[in-house]
């Protein structure tokens, strides 16, 4: 009879298998931590903004929307609201269309082509934390960082000297804040191509590579629980009286 | 260190496995669906508004500001061309009808309508119905319409009433990827959360399983275990030899059980594994573990236990003791030299594979050769679950069904040349090693003093109860721990509490003590014997294999 026992099979093949898969799922692992022990709206950033409208006054006069309609007729959508820009807070209408998003001052029709310095002021008239450090307002038209989606170019980065080093992206037609990173936002995006093991673009979870590691570690565990059973239950000698 | 990480892998697995297990089943689902497929807007068109200037509204802006003096803005829109402003007042939403000026009415034509535009799939709508709330839409607030459409995805829009506007589409693919989701973040709430207590606890079960066995792969790449030129350990060595050597786990250096000796003038140096399996005594003599070591040239290696063979047992006759614990006795197809109190290893055939069970023999050794043993039926612990799979098998053999044993094994055996009291503590079935046990000492040249404690749940459980009361060499004391009937005259409770209040009288210096029984009874005796300070080298215990 033979005495190789099935639990050193089991073992050698349990083995092999962690030798290459073990080494994703220690990092799925941490990566899946990582991701579970930062509270989620934390890594958006929700701490790091506010929100920035402000009630119109009401003895401000503005043109009527029909005027408004008139001189753009290509409007689907007409927001009316304040905005700070040249120093003070302005009565302005938003219109986006087919030709995309545009501001127009809304006491004189006139567009409003924001500054710089107008972005730096949004940016931190946005940030909530105390003590804004503005370190840089950079204009950006072409390779955009991995952290900000090459669509929404060309855009302002307004980066903030703080412990998360914030980075704010604003609009260029509208002044609104898109997007807002900081480390911790960083760090979750590094876990999340490992867990999903995308290491380019970091969206696709439909790569063969992760489907069959999925596999692979599928097999690995029933190898690991078939041991279990072994070391676990079957190494206590059931007579003798274990109840 | 590393039996620590050993511990720490398999017991953490063992809480973390199911888990585990649904992450792989949920990820597989993620994958082989896609981000689109799970999203349920596989029919959904993207829709464009309308020109506003295609039908101005006639209530004004100012008309608006009047009646919202505190909106923060204000926006103007369509719903499939009809103007209609949407007011926002710090996180609350009004909507307005834009030729009225009324609150914005949604009517099941126009929720239908809406749901119409924003699909663009093969179906027709089948059903239109004004709902509350949603549990598929857990943010939305409702209420609104559900629209149901005719298609392969059975594809539902919802809309909300107070708005007009398409909340979002569901189908039969989402609902399994939410129910992928519920699985992967461990919450079932449909919020999908990933931050909270329960998948915390997983996280860092998960930290600990991993880590602990990348720690175990990294020794077992140091040891050279993935070279496959590596030479065998002993106990590979000997299992290909088909020499008689037991292993319940394989190699891994938990079970004790592949004990060899070392007969070479420099022995291998004992292994973490070894020091905790073997006494100090043992490694001094030259025992080692076969798995701990790889076989080497100038190896003089012995079994640990020559009488260990390979034995085929017949089944002569079958006896019920109690309820719950059957006597079998077997004869054997070559002669069978063991001592009292040591154990077969049975091998169980179950569905294609072997598997190990360990039974003491329950007498000494007998001039006609026929083993006894004795088994305890493991009932199923509730329906669904299966029964003791060895004790199942064995209960079911009949006389003359043969049944495959190595052996024998075990160091649980008497004292030599002391005169000494002899202890004996039991309960349940750890009565079959300590019955032996008390056989072979009255078979002595001059039998030294029994004391025998043993203790059941009722009197129905005691078993060998007549053999034992009639037997004027031991002293024996049963104990039961529940269920005493009213003709029951004997000692109730603990059997280790009972014979902690004899031993107190005891010259304890003076005695051998022998513990056989269930996990927790031994535990209890071994902390008691341990607490009135009987010296540990003077207590002897089975507890079932290590």
């Amino acid at each position: 009879m033979t005495q190789v026992t099935r639990s050193s099979r089991w073992r050698v093949w349990h083995r092999w298998l962690s030798l290459i898969f073990g080494v994703q799922m220690v990092l799925w692992a941490i990566s899946g931590a990582y991701m579970v022990f930062f509270d989620l709206d934390y890594i958006h950033g929700d701490h790091l903004v506010q929100e920035i409208t402000q009630p119109v006054a009401q003895e401000v006069d503005v043109r009527p929307i029909d005027d408004v309609l008139a001189a753009y007729p290509h409007t689907q959508n007409i927001t009316f609201k304040t905005l700070w820009y040249q120093g003070q807070q302005q009565a302005v209408y938003k219109l986006s269309g087919h030709n995309g998003e545009q501001l127009l001052n809304a006491s004189t029709l006139m567009p409003i082509a924001l500054s710089a310095e107008d972005i730096e002021a949004l940016a931190i008239r946005y940030y909530a934390l105390d003590d804004p450090k503005v370190e840089s307002v950079v204009y950006m038209t072409e390779n955009p960082p991995t952290e900000l989606n090459p669509a929404l170019l060309p855009i302002w980065q307004v980066n903030f000297d703080d412990f998360g080093s914030t980075s704010l992206y604003l609009s260029e037609n509208t002044g609104e804040m898109l997007v807002k990173r900081h480390t911790f936002w960083r760090g979750f995006d590094i876990f999340w191509m490992i867990h999903i093991m995308d290491y380019e673009d970091r969206v696709d979870i439909e790569s063969w590579w992760l489907q069959a590691f999925i596999i692979g570690t599928f097999i690995l565990m029933i190898t690991g629980a078939v041991l279990l059973v072994y070391t676990i239950s079957f190494k206590r000698k059931s007579s003798g009286g274990a109840a | 260190m590393m039996r620590f990480m050993q511990w720490l892998h398999r017991w953490v697995s063992l809480i973390l496995i199911i888990q585990v297990l649904l992450w792989i089943v949920s990820a597989a689902a993620f994958s082989l669906m896609g981000h689109h497929a799970m999203s349920g807007h596989q029919y959904m068109r993207h829709v464009h508004p309308e020109m506003l200037s295609e039908q101005a509204p006639q209530w004004s802006l100012d008309e608006v500001r009047r009646r919202f003096p505190a909106a923060d803005s204000i926006v103007l829109s369509n719903v499939l061309g009809y103007p209609q402003y949407q007011v926002k007042e710090g996180t609350e939403w009004s909507y307005v009808d834009g030729h009225t000026g009324a609150a914005w009415q949604t009517d099941a034509q126009l929720a239908q309508a809406v749901a119409a535009a924003s699909y663009e799939g093969p179906g027709v709508i089948v059903d239109v119905e004004a709902i509350e709330r949603s549990d598929e839409v857990i943010k939305w607030q409702g209420p609104g319409y559900r629209i149901d459409f005719a298609d392969d995805l059975n594809t539902r829009v919802y809309v909300d009433a107070a708005s007009g506007q398409v909340v979002d589409h569901r189908n039969t693919q989402w609902v399994i990827a939410d129910w992928a989701f519920k699985l992967h973040f461990m919450d079932y709430s449909g919020e999908r959360s990933f931050n909270h207590l329960l998948i915390w606890s997983a996280g860092l079960f998960a930290l600990w399983f991993s880590l602990s066995g990348l720690i175990l792969l990294v020794r077992n790449v140091a040891q050279g275990d993935f070279n496959p030129r590596r030479k065998p350990t002993w106990l590979e060595q000997l299992q290909r030899d088909e020499k008689p050597i037991a292993s319940s786990c394989g190699g891994g250096g938990t079970c004790g059980l592949c004990k060899v000796t070392f007969d070479n003038a420099q022995q291998p140096a004992p292994t973490a594994a070894e020091r905790v399996m073997l006494s100090e005594a043992e490694l001094a003599s030259g025992l080692r573990l076969a798995c701990q070591h790889k076989v080497q040239a100038s190896d003089k290696v012995e079994l640990a236990n020559g009488d260990v063979a390979s034995h085929t047992l017949n089944l002569q006759r079958k006896r019920d003791l109690t309820p719950s614990i059957a006597e079998l006795t077997f004869s054997s197809s070559q002669p069978l030299t063991y001592r009292a109190g040591q154990f077969l290893q049975f091998k169980i055939p179950h569905e294609n594979a072997v598997l190990e069970r360990h039974y003491s023999f329950a007498t000494a050794p007998t001039d006609d050769g026929l083993l006894t043993f004795t088994v305890r039926h493991m009932p199923a612990p509730r329906s669904g679950v299966p029964a003791g799979i060895g004790s199942g098998f064995l209960c079911r053999l009949k006389a003359g069904d043969q049944v495959e044993a190595i052996g024998p094994f075990g160091d649980f055996v008497l004292t030599e040349a002391q005169e000494r009291q002899q202890v004996f503590i039991g309960g349940g079935a750890g009565i079959a090693p300590l019955r032996a046990l008390l056989q072979a000492e009255k078979q002595a040249e001059s039998p030294r003093p029994c004391k025998f404690f043993y203790g059941a749940r009722n009197g129905s459980e005691l078993c060998y109860v007549d053999e034992f009361a009639a037997d004027e060499q031991v002293d024996y004391v049963p104990v039961l721990s529940e269920s005493v009937s009213e003709d029951w005259n004997g000692r109730t409770g603990f059997v280790h509490a009972v014979a902690a209040e004899w031993l107190r009288s005891q010259d304890l210096s003076n005695l051998d003590v022998y513990v056989c029984g269930p996990p927790a009874m031994l535990k209890a005796t071994m902390d008691m014997l341990a607490e009135l300070g009987v010296p540990r080298n003077q207590i002897k215990f089975d507890d079932f294999g290590i």
